[in-house]
């Protein structure tokens, strides 16, 4: 059964689908090298039109998985959020956050993001956990993710390359009752 | 892919998957005491589930599947690894179906076997698995092999109608001891 994806609206952000037009905006974010170097997929060759389209376009699984363009109130593109792996016997899917516009990093914008996604995938998609994979050092996106319910569950040593070299990552996770009672504070 | 590798082991060995030795799956995974560990597998899985399964597995790349039987050619399952390149890393899937072989010790060769041929001929450098919280067998086999508790992962599978812990397990190339190695000891 595939997903139909709301654009859903946030404090900050709105989030909505992907289109056509954001294919070189996404190959620009993806190959900033601020900004890749903390994508799981850091070591693949650049991005080009050709990849993104492929593999955000072409061949998105869209019963398997969600994409959204994260913009400003204003309509400012600045990021992407997606919910993958979506297991609806286990209940539960990986979130995946990447801010791709540097001026826009570290102003709550991509806590805004995830905490709207969540809302969707608790209570519209019936989802009982969120799984998220970050590197160990990135001190940023973890506080970011602690501040949305995420709680460490485990280090994963030498997960990843970054520059040919392993690193840590971190495995976190959110339930919906830890989301819930977050929520109602 | 299905590996053309045959692994000799002692007690086991691993061959490649035939398409004749799909009718003995079905027939083992008919039982829910054999599934009860299984993350993935919802319903019991027909014939032609299972030869979609070993169609799409023949055909992938980032999956190397064997066979697993006795020294004496009997069949009891199937182990695989799930490769990542880019990160240097694969996840290791084993199952032993048929339940008159467990307990016998068997997995844990199994596990050297494979875990062997991801460092040396894959030149990996990390492998890891998950598997239920509950399944001390399991653990014990991989803790005796060489893998580390990473993390656990909060009600992360439903299992008969209740949601249970998914424990991470990881081993690195560095602490790895070789076959041979630990036939000198």
């Amino acid at each position: 059964m595939s997903i139909t994806i709301p654009a859903l609206l946030g404090e900050k952000v709105r989030l909505r689908p992907v289109a056509e037009a954001d294919v070189p905006r996404l190959v620009r974010w993806f190959n900033t090298p601020d900004i890749r170097h903390w994508l799981h997929a850091s070591e693949r060759p650049d991005a080009t039109l050709e990849t993104v389209t492929d593999r955000f376009l072409r061949n998105w699984d869209n019963t398997a998985g969600v994409l959204w363009i994260i913009e400003t109130l204003e309509g400012t593109p600045i990021g992407n959020l997606r919910l993958l792996d979506m297991d609806p016997h286990h209940r539960r899917c990986e979130l995946a956050i990447s801010i791709g516009e540097v001026a826009y990093l570290g102003r709550g914008y991509g806590t805004d993001a995830i905490q709207q996604s969540l809302r969707f995938a608790f209570n519209e998609l019936g989802l009982r956990r969120v799984d998220l994979f970050t590197d160990a050092d990135n001190e940023r996106g973890i506080r970011c993710y602690e501040k949305c319910g995420f709680v460490r569950e485990g280090l994963l040593r030498e997960r990843r390359l970054r520059y040919g070299k392993p690193i840590d990552m971190l495995v976190m996770g959110v339930l919906v009752e830890d989301w819930q009672a977050r929520t109602r504070d | 892919m299905i590996s053309e590798s045959i692994l000799e082991g002692d007690k086991v060995r691993l061959r490649p998957v035939e398409e004749g030795d799909l009718p003995q799956f079905v027939h083992w995974l008919a039982d829910k005491e054999v599934t009860r560990w299984l993350a993935n597998i919802g319903q019991p899985p027909t014939l032609e589930d299972e030869y979609e399964w070993w169609h799409d597995k023949r055909s992938d790349p980032d999956s190397v599947l064997w066979a697993i039987e006795t020294d004496d050619g009997r069949l009891m399952g199937t182990t695989e690894l799930r490769l990542t390149i880019r990160a240097e890393r694969a996840e290791l899937g084993i199952g032993i179906h048929d339940k008159t072989q467990w307990g016998k010790g068997l997995g844990t060769e199994v596990v050297r076997l494979v875990v062997d041929y991801a460092f040396e001929e894959l030149n990996l450098n990390r492998v890891e698995l998950t598997t239920d919280e509950e399944n001390a067998r399991a653990i014990r086999c991989y803790e005796k092999a060489g893998f580390v508790r990473e993390g656990l992962l909060r009600q992360h599978r439903l299992v008969d109608g209740r949601f249970g812990n998914t424990l991470v397990m990881g081993v690195l190339r560095d602490e790895w001891q070789p076959l041979e190695r630990r036939l000198d000891d």
